[in-house]
Order: C-alpha cells, then structure tokens, then sequence
C-alpha cells in the first residue's frame, strides 16, 4: 500500500504523536523514500531463516536473589513530575 | 596564556601522575576546564558543562588519595559523558526538548563506575537526539561543529563526545553506538572510538534508542587508553539482563605484541559501493605497512552487508517507536497542556519530539502495524541473521576485517540535513557490525589533503576487543603520525 497523507495519521493515531497536517505532505514524501529504498530486502530468500531479535541469546538467562533493597528515589522521581498532587502524578481528567 | 596542549598526553599518563600525586586532579581539570571554556562555546560540545562542579569533582579525587584510598588508573582524568547518559542530578536530556530540565535520580552504570574510580566529569556532550542521526545536527539544542574545519559536522550522533576528546576539551569520552554512533564521529574528529561486542557493557541507565543494537562505547586518543577505559566499564551488571561476563578487562601491555602471523581481511565485495579515493588510499596504506609487520591480509566477502542499512532501518525505528512510547508527558519531562489525556499524549509527543526522532517513531510504528510486520520487521531480523552468519563465516579465517569507517571524510553542515536516506547511507560501513553485535573499532588513519580525519575500523569476534586494539597500537606505533591537535585547541582557528 502507497503511503499517503491518510496512512500518515493512521498511524500518527498508533503512534500517539500529532503530525500537523502542514508536515503530511514532507512525511509522505520522505517515508515513501524510506520504504521503496527497504524494498531491496524482498529480493532475499529468507526461508528457512530464523530471525535475529537479539544477539546472544541461547544464553541462558541469569537469576538472582530475589533480595529486598532500598531504592529510595520516590521523592526525587516525583520531583520531576510536570503536575502532581501529594504522592500522586497529576494527568487531565479521565472519568 | 595557558600552555600549549600536548597531543600526546594521554589518559594513562594522567591517571599516573595523580595517583603518584606528582600532579593534583585539580591542578589537571583546571588546565581541561580553561580549554574547554575557550573553544566548547564555539564548538558547542556541550549541552552541559559546569567547571566549578568538575573542579569540585577534582578536590574530591585528591581528598580520596589524601586519606590512602587506592584508586583506579582513571583517577582524576577528566571524561566527557554523552547525555543520553543518566547522571544523578545532572541534566541529561538526550539532546531532545521532551527532556528539557529532566534530572535523573540515578546514576547509570558506566556513571557509576566511572565515579568510584575517580574520574573527574567535564560535562554531558551533544548529540543528535535520542542518538538518531549521523552529524549532531538533529540535536534540538545547537549542532556541533568539527575541531578540524567548523563549516563540517562532528558525525554523530555522539558528536560532541568525539569533538571534546580531538579539541582535547576532555581526555577521555563516552558515547553510544547503535549503527556507528561511537565510530563514525570518531573517523570524523581524528580520535580512536570503540564499540563493545553487544552485552560487554551493562546499558542501565543509557536511555534506550535501539535495546538489541545499543552499546555503550569509549572515546580516547591513543589505544591503550580506549582499553583504561573499557576496562573500567565492561562485564556484567545484574540490572542489564543483555550484559554477560565473558567481558573482561585487556591487559594493555599485550597491545604491544605487534601482529605478526595475524590474519587480516579486507572485505572487497563490499568496499564496492563505492568509498572517497583517499579513504582507500589510507587503507592500502595501513594495509601494507601492518603487513610489513608480519600480519596476513587476506580477502573476506561479507554478501549481506550491503542490505545492512535497509535492515538496520527498520529493525531500529521499530525498536525506537516501542522504546520512545515512555515519553508521554506524566512523569518526568515536557508536557503540552490539555483538558483531554489523549490529546495531551499526542501534543506532548508531538511537539516533545524533532523531524527526525517523529520520522523514525513514525516509520518504527508502520513497520511494526498489523499487516506489515512479516514483510518488513520479521524479513528485517530474518536478514539480520545473514549478515551474522557472514561475519561468522568471515572471523573463522581472519582474526579481524579491515575497512573504512565511513565512505567519506566529514560532510558540511547543512549539506545531507534534507535528505534523510543520504544520511543513512553515510552508515554502509558501520552498520554490519552493529546487526552482527560484532566488537568494531575506528582509528585515525591519517588526514585528506585538505586536512580532514580518515578512520579506518576493524572488527572481530565477539569479546575480543583486545585483538582489535592490538592491531590499531601496531599501526599507531609505526604510523609515526601522532593525532595532531586541531587548530582551535591552540586557542588559534578562524571563528
């Protein structure tokens, strides 16, 4: 499916991230490029291949303790907060 | 008037000189912050530099030796940290305006280590935000200009970290490399720049662009010094569940062993899309002079590497736009207002976030929607798996590949900023190593005849780091070509 302005916000909407529609046109122009360059990798046989979403693995994942540690961050990470209330991050209204 | 630089102090040196309190660690990040106070606003190396706190950070490291603490050999060496980097209560913001102000209540790993060895901060460099791009100029802040010609980029994105190392602003650096993010500004500012094997360096506190590809690498100005530092941050962390213990530290004094009976291998086939002719005349040239010391070059074929950037394009904004989802306004950060949660999140987001970084969310998010993701993700890791295996193949005959960092020497500012495939394309030589999690390494090879950096990169099996700083010490030694020090950190160069 070509990209076009419509597929752009389909998937600014998935994306959670506003694009202005004075960006459509730039987007549309610059993702169709992107994607007709990626084309190339139709031209592989990859059956039988198994992919690679790590490199590494096979290696047996490490354990630990399950240990109870202080961490102590809660007032400097809330301190960060664009808005909150007490104890509490703050966000628009919801119900 | 301050002292004249010298380009071949090194960190090693440094670090020796405090411990044996022949120098102090102020008397060192003082000459350090005064060279940085005079070219890092002209370079813009920095999104934040404090001299007094690094000062401060100095007096610290002599109290610690005063009272008998042993200390490591980085003690009192000044070190530049990329701000992709999560410093406790220093401003790390990723070069992006979503995380304008943001002050992380910890430290990362790498920070953590390098503060309980001594090592004096000079500031957090700039770099293309959330380290997507290839020449600084994506940081929403300022870009950052290239020590040896200020019209050029630094290569990015870790641009200021390799720009305050060749200005020697700082002794060493750290950056990170996703798809050459430590190598290519390394070529580009004439310094030495190392990315680990995948898993050598816990990522805990490097906020995440790329989680399979991402690794967390030094920058110095001779070998050994890459290795002082990598020694200092490799091997495992608990925290990082990718990083393993089979990183340990090199001796340096096996760097010294030269490369006799090393195999070496030139990979040809992909050298034919085509490189700048002095960046292959620097190859021979390191080729036949490492082969005069008694290593074997032989020829390698790497046959899927040049489907690396098509790959590394999709595999790393599909892991972008999942790993970016955590900006959305509530808990640390910019936030847009809004009356409405769903409209905040999209704003935020929106206006939080540069070109680049939405592009690739964007892209990241596409190839990932339903319907799309067997021809492009899962086909992208299929891929993956041949450019591994061609490495594989490869590193069985030869003990490292020879090649070029970069296709060509530092671009100017401006010039490819339009065009975002052109500046992907930039990346044909270091993006293999990163799909194959492979240890690659850039060191200057010398200068074009307009007197830019070359870099020329090697990389090797996994966790033989060692081999590969072996091999650029032989040339470094018999190069007879000491870095230079560019024309602005002897307070000279044109503005």
């Amino acid at each position: 499916m070509p990209i076009d302005a419509k597929v752009v916000q389909q998937v600014a909407v998935l994306a959670r991230l506003q694009v202005e529609s004075s960006e459509e046109a730039r987007l549309v122009k610059e993702l169709t490029s992107i994607l007709s360059y990626v084309e190339q990798l139709q031209d592989l046989d990859v059956s039988g291949i198994e992919p690679t979403s790590q490199v590494g693995e096979g290696t047996k994942a490490p354990l630990r303790e399950d240990e109870v540690k202080p961490s102590n961050v809660r007032d400097e990470a809330l301190a960060q907060a664009p808005d909150r209330d007490g104890d509490y991050f703050r966000v628009p209204q919801v119900v | 008037m301050t002292k004249k630089p010298d380009p071949l102090e090194t960190a090693e040196s440094i670090g020796r000189a405090v411990r044996n309190r022949e120098r102090s660690a102020v008397e060192v990040a003082r000459v350090f912050v005064e060279r940085a106070e005079r070219s890092a606003p002209r370079l813009s190396t920095y999104l934040h530099r404090d001299g007094a706190r690094t000062l401060e950070m100095a007096a610290e490291v002599d109290r610690r030796l005063e009272s008998g603490e042993k200390l490591s050999p980085l003690a009192g060496v000044p070190i530049a940290l990329k701000d992709n980097l999560c410093t406790h209560g220093i401003p790390t913001t990723c070069g992006s305006r979503i995380l304008e102000g943001y002050l992380p209540p910890y430290d990362a790993h790498v920070v953590e280590r390098l503060r309980a060895a001594g090592a004096v901060f000079t500031g957090k460099t700039n770099c293309d935000e959330f380290a997507m791009g290839s020449s600084t100029e994506n940081s929403a802040y300022f870009p950052t200009r290239n020590p040896w010609d200020l019209d050029r980029v630094p290569g990015g994105s870790s641009g200021g970290s390799a720009a305050t190392v060749a200005a020697l602003e700082a002794s060493l650096a750290l950056g990170s490399d996703t798809g050459g993010s430590v190598r290519q500004p390394a070529a580009f500012c004439g310094v030495f720049g190392l990315k680990p094997t995948y898993g050598a360096v816990s990522r805990y506190g490097l906020v995440a662009f790329a989680s399979s590809l991402d690794q967390i690498g030094p920058f110095a100005r001779t070998a050994r010094d890459v290795a002082l530092l990598f020694n200092e941050i490799c091997g495992r962390d608990e925290r990082d569940m990718t990083s393993r213990s089979d990183a340990t530290p090199i001796d340096l004094e096996s760097l010294e062993r030269g490369v006799r009976g090393m195999k070496i291998g030139i990979p040809r086939d992909l050298l034919s899309v085509g490189v700048d002719p002095e960046i292959t005349a620097s190859l021979d040239r390191v080729t036949k002079k490492l082969s005069g010391e008694g290593a074997e070059i032989l020829d390698v074929t790497l046959p899927h590497a040049r489907y690396s950037i098509a790959t590394y394009y999709l595999i790393a904004p599909a892991e972008a736009s999942s790993n970016l989802a955590r900006y959305d306004g509530v808990r640390y950060g910019f936030r847009a207002k809004s009356d409405d949660l769903q409209t905040m999140y999209a704003s935020t987001r929106g206006k939080g976030f540069g070109r680049e970084v939405r592009r690739r969310i964007l892209l990241g998010t596409y190839a990932l929607s339903a319907g799309y993701y067997d021809a492009y993700y899962l086909r992208a890791m299929k891929v993956r798996t041949l450019v591994r295996r061609d490495f594989d193949q490869a590193l069985l005959r030869a003990d490292a590949i020879l090649l070029p960092t970069t296709p060509t020497p530092p671009f100017k500012l401006g010039e490819k900023v339009d065009d975002p495939l052109a500046m992907y394309l930039n990346d044909i030589f270091s993006i293999p190593a990163s799909l194959a999690g492979a240890p690659a390494l850039s060191f200057p090879s010398g200068r074009t005849r307009s007197n830019l950096p070359i870099g020329l990169q090697l990389v090797g099996r996994p966790f033989d780091e060692g081999t590969l700083l072996r091999i650029a010490r032989t040339w470094e030694k018999k190069s007879g070509d000491p870095l230079g020090v560019p024309p602005i950190a002897n307070g000279g160069a044109r503005t």
